[in-house]
């Protein structure tokens, strides 16, 4: 019940969403990747969020005995390969062509990438948002001293 | 209760707690807008503030949370509202201030008395 803690929970919130928007950036990079080092096309990856108890060990939780049951952060859970085939396309000069002159390209829909990437830059505002709501709560609360 | 303990001063510092275990509750809601399946979580402001008047102030039982009904839910399961949260953070922002001038405010008449009005 306290407001540094508060500040975790958005923060824990940025990085998460941070972190999404670096896998997404990544399948749109990959959009048309044929060589990966697995060998085969790109693999769109998925990012799977889940909560997170708040964090005991870290500073502002300790200092202010933080051990709320209600606060939840949220974190990257897993980073899935999507399961959906490759894309085959009818390519014969290209060097990566199968015996039948088909290139399999990965499953990435730039416009569904986008999407998603515009979503987690709303996200990250928002948490902005709340962070700044109680870094004004608690520079408020200092007032009651002066 | 010491002598500069006023009653107003333990309402508003019940009060000031209140509106930091909200905010508590909405930065949890905000931050898991993304999350498959997490539930709107709050509390009832005006009974919260009844229940702590009961109480003696020792006695720091936390505040009941529980899962907001009512809220159109997404397909992976997600009730988060960003209008509500949004709503909710202005308003108990101002509710902080307002209990912030109000100590204030208590606290400067009490040290007036202590100069003798001087």
């Amino acid at each position: 019940m306290n407001l540094l803690g508060v500040l975790e929970i958005s923060g824990s919130a940025l990085t998460a969403e941070r972190q999404r928007a670096e896998v997404l950036a990544s399948n749109l990079a990959n959009a048309q990747t044929t060589q990966t080092a697995k060998g085969g096309p790109y693999q769109r990856q998925l990012v799977i969020f889940g909560t997170r108890k708040a964090d005991s060990s870290t500073f502002a939780s300790a200092f202010a005995g933080f051990s709320d049951r209600y606060a939840q952060g949220v974190e990257v859970k897993r980073v899935l390969p999507d399961p959906t085939p490759p894309v085959q396309r009818f390519e014969p000069a290209h060097p990566d062509a199968d015996s039948q002159g088909y290139v399999a390209y990965p499953a990435v829909n730039p416009i569904e990438e986008m999407v998603n990437l515009m979503g987690a830059a709303r996200s990250y505002e928002l948490n902005v948002a709340a962070v700044q709501a109680t870094k004004n709560m608690i520079s408020q609360s200092f007032q009651i001293l002066s | 209760m010491s002598w500069i303990d006023t009653p107003i001063i333990e309402k508003l510092g019940e009060y000031l707690d209140l509106a930091a275990f909200r905010q508590t509750l909405i930065a949890s809601n905000l931050a898991n807008v993304d999350t498959p399946g997490y539930r709107t979580r709050d509390i009832n402001f005006e009974d919260e503030m009844q229940r702590a008047e009961g109480r003696a102030s020792s006695d720091a039982a936390p505040p009941r949370a529980f899962e907001v009904a009512g809220l159109m839910e997404r397909p992976d399961g997600n009730n988060v509202s960003l209008d509500r949260e949004s709503m909710l953070l202005a308003r108990t922002q101002l509710q902080f201030r307002l209990g912030v001038e109000l100590l204030r405010q208590e606290f400067q008449s009490l040290s007036t008395a202590i100069k003798e009005g001087s």
